[in-house]
């Protein structure tokens, strides 16, 4: 199984450091680190969902970040805690994300929800940050419930900080890596 | 309120689209202008303009459960260079889904950032089944009777200067039933379903970048 990890330059050694714990799980690993791609922000031109269905039309860096994630079993978004959500690096791949959408609608627990275009990957945001406030680390714990709830999957959210110990970072690797 | 201290912030790359249209409902009774928010280039003069105005309202869509990354992009950089003052923040989130959860997250990032950056947070309004609006008024929101008259309060604090309770969006919008909730998933699937039968694509195919690997 491949892990694809997105990293903010800005969470410091934390992205290496979590890269090789899941290397060490025996998963292969893909890393882009978003600072130094060239990805524009998504136009909501609506293309992805229609004419080009499935693909965004953006020729960017972008290109060659989503035949991995539309690949890959596991996503980690690795980012700064930034207002109590992510960077907007991070997001601007996230937005962008949404080539890979299943456009259709479903249910689940009586609401109206979407999905991914027939992926099952499992999806982790692990937020960086020290001396944050409980409505910061609350926020951003629901905005990764609510990613879930609209993408259809499954998956978690962890906060790092400089107390964050081997032992924690290996129990997160084990769970990407479903092991 | 003129139009040199209220500046009416618009977050969409949409120029015609539903926050759009929200923050011309604004303009209505405040004045001033609508300003779009870049979508190149450097963000460091924009973010500038953010500190002249005394009153700041944020309208955007909901792209996957909050605002979209250039908004993010501007709060980092006005965030970085600092300098408000107090400056009244009211926020607006739009979006496709007929729940407030969905799109709420928008709202805490305003709030976080007036917080953390010397702003005074004084409420926003979600407003869910937005995007089906697709710019056309208020009027024809599905839950028309409750949200119009609720948003109308919702500029009337913005006018008055006064803070906006949560309560009152929420008030306005129940989520749909389980019965017209199935309704709804058909019918926009179908409206979905329709588009790609136009454009010749197969919904089930596996996803074009997943082909191109083979």
């Amino acid at each position: 199984m491949t892990a694809v990890i997105i990293s903010d330059n800005r969470v410091g050694n934390w992205s290496r450091t979590l890269r090789e714990a899941v290397l060490h799980t025996g998963t292969h690993v893909v890393r882009f680190t978003v600072n130094k791609l060239d990805i524009r922000p998504c136009t909501a031109c609506s293309s992805c969902s229609g004419k080009t269905y499935g693909r965004c039309v953006i020729q960017d860096d972008m290109q060659k970040v989503l035949p991995k994630i539309a690949a890959c079993r596991a996503l980690v978004l690795i980012s700064p805690v930034i207002f109590g959500g992510v960077s907007h690096h991070i997001k601007k791949v996230m937005d962008r994300m949404c080539a890979l959408g299943d456009p259709r609608y479903y249910m689940n627990n009586g609401e109206l929800v979407k999905g991914m275009s027939g992926q099952t990957m499992n999806y982790y945001m692990v937020g960086v940050g020290d001396k944050l406030s409980e409505a910061e680390r609350s926020a951003f714990f629901a905005l990764h419930k609510e990613n879930r709830i609209i993408m259809n999957v499954e998956g978690s959210a962890f906060i790092l900080d400089s107390r964050t110990d081997n032992v924690s970072i290996e129990a997160i690797a084990k769970e990407i890596a479903h092991v | 309120m003129n139009k040199y201290n209220i500046m009416l912030l618009c977050a969409s790359p949409r120029r015609k689209g539903t926050s759009a249209m929200l923050l011309e409902r604004v303009r209505n009774l405040t004045g001033g202008d609508v300003v779009f928010l870049p979508q190149k280039d450097s963000l460091e003069e924009f973010a500038m303009t953010m500190k002249q105005a005394e009153t700041i309202v944020i309208s955007g869509p909901c792209y996957i459960n909050t605002y979209p990354a250039r908004l993010i992009e501007l709060l980092e950089t006005a965030s970085r260079s600092g300098g408000f003052s107090g400056q009244k923040l009211y926020g607006i989130i739009n979006g496709g889904m007929p729940y407030i959860h969905t799109h709420r997250h928008g709202l805490t990032t305003l709030q976080l950032f007036a917080e953390q950056n010397h702003l005074s947070w004084q409420g926003g309004f979600v407003l869910g089944g937005g995007a089906m609006l697709d710019g056309k008024p208020l009027e024809n929101h599905m839950s028309r009777k409750k949200v119009v008259p609720a948003f109308n309060q919702f500029i009337r604090h913005i006018a008055e200067g006064s803070s906006s309770l949560d309560s009152l969006y929420e008030q306005a919008q129940t989520p749909p039933g389980r019965f017209v909730t199935r309704i709804f998933s058909k019918f926009l699937t179908s409206m979905v379903l329709k588009n790609l039968k136009k454009h010749g694509h197969d919904p089930n195919a596996p996803n074009w970048y997943l082909r191109q690997q083979g």
